[in-house]
């Protein structure tokens, strides 16, 4: 465990103790155990069907777990009710498919959970909203419904939907998987900007550019275990195990 | 990957309950038990209080005969039902065929028939098979005063299936087979037809159910179909509520079947409904 | 007979008629998006009494043909000691015929959503009543303007089983077969009022495909 990127609290901000879990006959997490620092960029990589996006969406109980503790700044994640939700709304969660509200414009989808679930009032969210729209560069399309975006743009909103909340740290399932290769890097770079203003991260991603350049921790999976992690460079240069070999092998082509 | 996505959407709005919600649930499920089986108790008791339950209203479904005439009028229904059916696939294809081709005044023509046969109540339309060619001295054979009807309200609503399902045929198709030289009508027999057509089976078949339906008012024109022959079992054995309770299940289950077989074409096919 | 003697002898009978299925269609259509309301709320909860008794209401009244339902309601009734009156007989049952196509209706509009609207919106803190409040149901009433549109027309189309009944006023099927008995009028006793049901129909698709236009959902 690299609790050496730890700042001042030297809680996590997010642990994962001995997580099991099964879908049916399929061990989709095998024991795993992971521990995130505040302030710490974990990028999570591995052949697909490794459940690393599994793994990802039961830090907020999107998926549930058979065994094992999580752990979100020290207290284990409410199984349901309003202490589910206000944990919720303390972690940010980008999706692949994005997952903008279709019935709202983009200015309210950022101010939805503000308003609900925070208790801002109109101005005080829309204000909020607008410059953390500007700042993913989705400010123009403000009033526009998601179907009028494009693909970079409603996945920059949606990070700004996310963002709305000042959460504590911010998972990322995959975030640039179902975009047109000419928008992924204007996701990314917002990512880079949201890793190097501080924020607690967790990305699961097949973007090895993004994982070497921003990442402080790679944590390899495969057949739901983790079977290697270390920093990138010498996570990439010198893979310790033949699986992570094979697999960075493998992307090599491209 | 994950389980949820192979959810349906009701399930969906649920996430996995925690230990307060899943006793919640618990709860309320005994609770809506309780609600719905005081509603069947209820039901059942107003049939015991009023007598309907008497082995009189009932034991003559144990007859072998009872059975064969009913099944007799069942194939009268399917008759008209398949007939009806045949008939409106054809005019509807007609009708779309007619309404899509380019040639303003047909395409007007058919546009105006499509919605009129789509907008007015069957029953209207057999109403006119009823009174209408008798006055002008025509015999009309109770079948087909039932069947004619029943067909041209099908042929309204099947004409906009198969206009959807040649919509839902990708347009690159068309220009693909224009761009080898067929011309119009050969593009639409060979290419669009086809194509459009295994879209819409599953809905065809839909369809079926609203003929069915529709055949229900055979009595009008005194055409013994299922209903008719059970209105005629209701006289002999003087078994109202019975006789048409166990027909009304027949109705169901048939539609149930006509459905069923729908969806499960469209699953074998893979093919998504279009309407 | 022409149109115009036509119209002299019945044309108050006509005017009745289309006023009675007007009115019977407005009062049955407002308990059908009632009663559908109701029936999707079972569907979809969590109770499995509830969900099994709400789809085996659908599919019972998806599948009953219309005039087998009226003469349960008109005829069958009475002998369980339940009597209503003709009108309320043919309400009744345009309501519980149309109510199980608003559930469905309902049903497809909640399942356009997709699960990862719903996925965000927990995501975000948001409790169930919250997403049922501020997603599901804004944009299933949105996306179920056009089918309900249809539905009210269908209604509409269903009341002419009033025809099948004594109903004093007679709604416009009642008055065809009326007309027809007394005098023979030919195609035009008809055309009145086809083109009754054609016309109303006719407006309340215009005024459908305008509500949907404005509060459609691009997807």
């Amino acid at each position: 465990m690299s609790q050496e990127h730890a700042g001042e609290k030297n809680v996590p901000v997010i642990e994962l103790r001995h997580v099991d879990k099964h879908y049916g006959d399929l061990h989709v997490l095998r024991d795993v155990s992971l521990s995130v620092a505040r302030g710490e960029v974990v990028v999570i990589i591995g052949p697909s069907g490794s459940g690393k996006s599994t793994l990802c969406r039961t830090i907020n109980r999107l998926e549930t777990i058979d065994s094992g503790e999580i752990l979100i700044e020290g207290e284990p994640l409410p199984q349901e009710g309003r202490e589910l939700a206000r944990m919720r709304s303390e972690l940010g969660m980008v999706f692949q498919q994005f997952n903008l509200f279709a019935h709202m414009s983009v200015l309210d989808n950022v101010t939805l959970g503000p308003r609900e679930v925070l208790g801002q009032q109109k101005e005080e969210a829309e204000r909020y909203a607008l410059e953390l729209l500007g700042r993913v560069g989705v400010a123009e399309q403000a009033h526009k419904v998601p179907a009028q975006l494009s693909g970079g743009q409603q996945q920059r909103a949606a990070i700004a939907r996310s963002l709305a909340m000042r959460p504590k740290a911010m998972l990322f399932d995959e975030p640039t998987s179902a975009l047109d290769p000419e928008m992924i890097n204007e996701v990314l770079d917002v990512m880079v900007e949201l890793a190097r203003g501080g924020m607690t991260m967790i990305v699961v991603t097949h973007e090895m550019g993004f994982a070497r350049r921003v990442a402080d921790r790679v944590v390899f999976m495969a057949d739901g275990q983790i079977v290697e992690e270390g920093v990138p460079d010498a996570f990439f240069d010198h893979p310790k195990s033949q699986r992570a070999r094979d697999f960075l092998d493998s992307i090599k082509g491209h | 990957m994950s389980s949820t996505r192979t959810l349906s959407m009701r399930d969906a709005l649920y996430e996995a309950p925690g230990p307060r919600t899943r006793r919640r649930v618990r709860i309320g499920t005994a609770i809506s038990a309780v609600v719905v089986l005081l509603a069947i108790a209820a039901v059942v008791r107003q049939f015991w209080v009023t007598g309907q339950l008497a082995p009189r209203y009932w034991s003559f479904f144990l007859q072998w005969t009872t059975w064969r005439f009913l099944g007799q009028g069942l194939l009268g229904t399917v008759a008209v039902a398949l007939t009806a059916g045949a008939i409106a696939l054809v005019l509807g294809l007609l009708l779309m065929l007619g309404r899509t081709s380019g040639v303003r005044p047909l395409a007007a023509l058919c546009r105006v028939v499509t919605d009129f046969f789509r907008g007015v109540p069957s029953l209207l339309l057999i109403y006119f098979f009823f009174f209408v060619p008798a006055q002008l001295g025509l015999k009309l054979p109770a079948f087909w005063m039932l069947t004619l009807p029943v067909a041209l309200a099908a042929s309204g609503v099947l004409a906009e299936v198969f206009r959807a399902g040649v919509n839902a045929v990708p347009r690159g198709q068309v220009e693909a087979a224009l761009s080898i030289g067929l011309n119009r009508g050969k593009t639409m027999r060979k290419i669009v037809l086809p194509q459009a057509v295994r879209y819409v089976i599953p809905s065809l078949i839909a369809q079926l159910v609203v003929v069915v339906k529709d055949t229900t008012v055979a009595y009008v024109v005194s055409y013994p179909d299922l209903m008719q022959n059970a209105r005629v079992l209701i006289t002999s054995y003087d078994a109202l509520v019975s006789l048409y309770l166990v027909i009304a299940v027949i109705y169901i289950l048939i539609n149930y079947a006509i459905n069923k077989a729908s969806v499960y074409v469209a699953n074998k096919t893979g093919v998504r409904i279009v309407r | 007979m022409g149109l115009s003697e036509l119209l002299g002898t019945y044309g108050d009978k006509y005017l009745q008629g289309l006023l009675a299925t007007w009115s019977m269609t407005v009062v049955s259509f407002v308990f059908v998006m009632a009663l559908a309301v109701v029936v999707t709320v079972a569907r979809v909860s969590p109770y499995r009494p509830l969900r099994v008794a709400g789809d085996l209401y659908v599919q019972v009244f998806r599948n009953i043909p219309g005039v087998a339902l009226l003469i349960i309601i008109a005829y069958a009734l009475p002998e369980l000691r339940i009597v209503l009156d003709w009108r309320t007989c043919v309400i009744v049952t345009t309501i519980l015929l149309g109510s199980a196509f608003g559930s469905e209706n309902f049903m497809s509009g909640i399942n356009t959503i997709g699960v990862g609207q719903i996925e965000a919106a927990r995501s975000l803190g948001l409790t169930f009543t919250q997403i049922i409040r501020k997603i599901v149901v804004p944009q299933a009433l949105r996306t179920t303007v056009l089918p309900m549109t249809n539905l009210l027309i269908a209604v509409m189309l269903t009341t002419a089983l009033g025809s099948q009944v004594p109903l004093n006023p007679q709604e416009l099927t009642g008055v065809v077969s009326y007309v027809n008995t007394r005098a023979t009028g030919g195609i035009l006793v008809f055309l009145v009022s086809a083109l009754c049901y054609v016309g109303t129909g006719f407006v309340i698709s215009f005024v459908g495909n305008r509500i949907d236009r404005r509060v459609r959902i691009l997807r």
